[in-house]
């Protein structure tokens, strides 16, 4: 359903995207993970025929994204970051306008329009202007705009940022009630969010893909059973590579602390006896070891460790 | 007939913006009002120099009061419209811009030439409302002309500023499509239409054969033969060309924002 392969986005000298590949298959929601700047929205665009990619190619339903833009936008819906609301029509009025610009029939419209305001929970608010709904309603109206001609593929930009948590959930029980008859793909920033969603996870970053999977294999594939705390004292950085070239080592991170070191070891080990190992090459190296503890990492702070840049 | 349908939407939808607007009240108050006091003010002026003339003897053959007036009036009435014009069209682009809605727009299987000509239907039908009154005003005080007036100038002075309108109002659509600012777009529209309305008078300190140029393409010199009861197709062609260039800068600038 969606193909995007080495996708490159350049901006005069700012590089949004570099590389960006993924699928998506038929049904199936895929969730875009990434910290705001990561080049989702660029993607997004890109995907939407909004914006034309500096390089790759983007296929949604077989079609290229810019080539047969047309083809292409009868078999999407999109919501962009922020809802592309006319606020002075009512939301029922708003879904007609959107559902007659989207190709459906007059004669299918009213249909179409109810159906939409069902599936987001707008029904009571059908009538009322979108000016006087709250911020929760108008991306819940926005949500109904992406869907409202039942396109195959739906592409949501954030839909849940800035809801509070009982919206959140709405919303997310929503998306997932879209697969299986819809193909999403959808962003966000949290990685709870995604990986109670979608069926396939995609972490970008930087404007690139660091890796693709189910939520569950990510957890194993990116959750370092153990990392190790040390506060040392000395040169560190003279027995780094020697610390990172130990069996189950995956990471080493330096941070001063003083006149101290931290010294923060991400371990893919199971078993802890790499401490004892770390503890040598510490003490041998004459370096001055002060604290040591291991602890498991949460998938957020592995998340926030794959996506912050080191400097 | 899709095609229809959605030239149909977005000329509602623009329509209903205008209506729904406290905005376009504003103008519509200030226009009546004051296109209603210059109607009066100018014609009992006419009046009554005709009767101090008459008065005095020096009437030898009858005044066309009528075809005078139209002269007067509708050279007065352009240049509200020059002030009016480009209120009524810069929000037409630059409101979508800042809104975010241009995104629906450009990502819908619609086509810019479809949007930016509803969106012109729309604005035009707007210019259309407010000129109505304006009618009524000609239909009464033209029926107690004596001699009567021709119909036929009266259809065509009116046609002109129809024409006239139209011509500004996609240039100002244009403009719009520039900038996410409302009032940028109306200065600059404001400043564009001068210019093409004085470019006749601008052409006589250059020399041939760009002044010949500048001259044809004054809006000025386009309009004033339509006063004239004169239905010339060069000027008609003229107007018609600012009305394609309008909505054809506006598509590319769209497309030009979407890289």
């Amino acid at each position: 359903m969606i193909e995007v392969e080495h996708l490159q986005k350049i901006y005069g000298s700012t590089v949004a995207i570099s590389d960006v590949h993924f699928s998506v298959a038929k049904g199936e929601i895929l969730g875009f993970l990434g910290p705001n700047g990561a080049g989702k929205t660029t993607t997004m665009r890109i995907l939407s025929g909004y914006i034309p990619a500096t390089a790759g190619t983007a296929r949604i339903v077989g079609f290229d994204v810019h080539e047969d833009s047309m083809q292409v936008r009868r078999h999407i819906g999109y919501l962009p970051e922020n809802p592309p609301l006319y606020e002075h029509m009512s939301v029922e009025s708003y879904l007609h306008f959107v559902a007659n610009i989207k190709g459906i029939a007059a004669g299918d419209r009213q249909l179409a329009v109810t159906s939409a305001l069902k599936k987001t929970g707008l029904a009571d608010k059908a009538k009322v202007i979108i000016a006087k709904l709250s911020k929760g309603y108008r991306q819940r109206v926005g949500l109904a705009q992406a869907i409202v001609h039942s396109p195959e593929v739906i592409i949501l930009d954030e839909p849940t940022v800035g809801l509070d948590p009982k919206q959140i959930l709405e919303v997310r029980n929503l998306i997932k009630g879209l697969g299986g008859e819809h193909t999403v793909l959808l962003s966000s920033h949290i990685l709870p969010e995604v990986s109670m969603t979608c069926d396939r996870v995609t972490i970008v970053n930087q404007g690139t893909v660091i890796t693709t999977d189910k939520p569950e294999n990510l957890m194993d594939q990116l959750l370092p059973v153990n990392i190790y705390k040390l506060l040392v004292e000395g040169d560190v950085y003279s027995i780094k590579s020697t610390l990172e070239s130990l069996d189950g080592v995956n990471k080493v991170d330096i941070i001063p602390v003083g006149s101290r070191f931290s010294l923060e070891i991400f371990s893919s080990d199971k078993y802890d006896h790499l401490a004892k190992d770390l503890a040598k090459v510490v003490i041998n190296s004459g370096l001055d070891l002060y604290e040591m503890n291991h602890n498991r990492p949460t998938l957020e702070e592995v998340f926030l460790k794959l996506t912050t840049q080191e400097q | 007939m899709i095609f229809l349908n959605n030239l149909y939407a977005i000329f509602r939808k623009e329509l209903e913006s205008y209506l729904l607007s406290p905005f376009f009240y504003i103008i519509a108050a200030f226009f009546w009002l004051i296109a209603g006091f210059f109607f009066w003010f100018i014609l009992n002026n006419l009046i009554q120099n005709v009767a101090q003339i008459e008065q005095q003897g020096g009437l030898t053959a009858g005044v066309d009061l009528a075809s005078e007036f139209l002269n007067s009036y509708f050279n007065v009435i352009i240049s509200l419209l020059l002030v009016m014009l480009p209120a009524l069209s810069m929000g037409l682009y630059s409101e979508e811009r800042k809104r975010g809605t241009l995104e629906l727009l450009s990502t819908s299987p619609i086509t810019n030439w479809l949007v930016a000509l509803g969106k012109l239907l729309s604005v035009v039908a707007i210019f259309t409302i407010l000129w109505l009154p304006l009618v009524i005003y000609q239909i009464i005080a033209f029926s107690a002309s004596q001699p009567p007036i021709e119909i036929g100038v009266v259809l065509l002075a009116n046609a002109g500023v129809f024409l006239f309108a139209t011509a500004v109002l996609s240039l100002g659509m244009f403009i719009s499509s520039l900038s996410e600012h409302a009032i940028l777009a109306y200065i600059l529209t404001f400043i564009v239409v001068v210019i093409f309305w004085s470019l006749d008078i601008l052409s006589n300190s250059v020399g041939a054969p760009l002044s010949d140029l500048l001259s044809y393409l004054s809006l000025f010199k386009g309009y004033t033969p339509f006063l004239s009861g004169m239905l010339k197709t060069d000027t008609v062609f003229l107007f018609l060309s600012y009305i394609i260039a309008g909505i054809f800068l506006t598509t590319q600038s769209i497309e030009a924002l979407r890289k």
